[in-house]
């Protein structure tokens, strides 16, 4: 009687287990058809005939991680030796200038590089509207994360160097620099800040931004040593 | 201890000792977040580059040495014994 009774308590037993896995199967592929899917963003690989690298290609080396700045309350600011202290959204950044494409190779000190086709604004079209004083000498791009670096305004005036919001036909991710990254070609990777929010205009020649005030050369030339001047 | 095996420690030791160095600083360049306060502040990135750099090729020639020497001697020795 006592076997029968332990059988039975058994079977019931299964019963309910059975019962409750069928529920948290059926449960769980309910939660999975609900679930939002991440597709990876639809990157180009190759511009006219120049293989690309991917947005996955970088070392995350930034000082303090990946910044997540939210776009509506995103501001630009262009300060400094200028005529009009300029303040812009993000929107109007985009709206505001011709949009250029380029595709230019970061060299990182860490001995890496990634060649992307970037998509941006020229950095001397924002200066021209802020009309430059004659005696700014520097420019001073400030990050949101507190990370800084200088370039001189004649190699700003001089070439072509985008502000970039796109990368191989994306926006820019935000552990890539989202909303802005300076892409400034031909010099070593410390000086495409990201995550721009103040561009400044100075006439300190001698002002150091974070890696160059740790030993790392200010003219950071791609075509020389990047410890030094 | 023979000259010979005096070599071969010394060499071992050296090698041992830029092998932890070359580790250490690669992380000082790449991981400089973690390195950097782990150390005090005294390895920067920048320190621990110039140091990765420097010791490149004194890793190369003892680790060149750390695998050639016994074989070469023993090649040497062979010669200098085929000779007598």
């Amino acid at each position: 009687m006592n076997m029968k009774k332990g059988i039975m308590g058994r079977q019931i037993l299964f019963a309910i287990l059975s019962v409750v896995l069928v529920a948290i199967i059926a449960f769980g592929v309910n939660i999975g058809c609900n679930q939002t899917e991440v597709l990876a963003p639809n990157e180009i690989r190759e511009y006219e005939g120049a293989d690309l690298s991917s947005i996955n290609d970088f070392r995350e080396n930034s000082i303090k991680g990946p910044q997540e700045i939210d776009v509506g309350s995103y501001t630009l600011r262009i300060t400094g030796l200028v005529t009009n202290t300029t303040s812009y959204t993000y929107d109007e950044v985009l709206n505001m200038y011709q949009h250029y494409k380029k595709v230019v190779t970061l060299d990182c000190v860490e001995g890496w590089s990634a060649t992307i086709l970037w998509e941006g604004l020229l950095v001397k079209d924002l200066l021209a509207k802020v009309e430059p004083l004659a005696n700014a000498e520097v420019v001073i791009f400030r990050a949101y994360d507190g990370y800084t670096t200088s370039l001189p305004i004649d190699y700003i005036m001089d070439n072509d160097i985008l502000m970039a919001y796109k990368m191989n036909d994306v926006d820019l991710p935000p552990e890539r620099g989202f909303p802005f990254q300076l892409v400034a070609e031909s010099k070593w990777g410390y000086k495409w800040i990201k995550w721009i929010t103040e561009i400044e205009l100075s006439d300190d020649i001698d002002y150091r931004g974070y890696w160059e005030s740790r030993g790392y050369s200010n003219s950071a030339d791609l075509d020389k040593s990047f410890f030094g001047d | 201890m023979t000259n010979q095996q005096l070599v071969r420690r010394s060499i071992h030791w050296t090698l041992t000792a830029l092998v932890i160095i070359y580790l250490i600083t690669g992380l000082g360049i790449t991981e400089y977040r973690i390195v950097e306060p782990l150390t005090l502040g005294l390895l920067t990135k920048s320190l621990a580059q110039k140091i990765h750099m420097s010791i490149e090729i004194p890793f190369i020639v003892f680790l060149i040495l750390h695998i050639w020497l016994l074989p070469l001697l023993k090649h040497f020795r062979s010669r200098k014994l085929r000779n007598n």
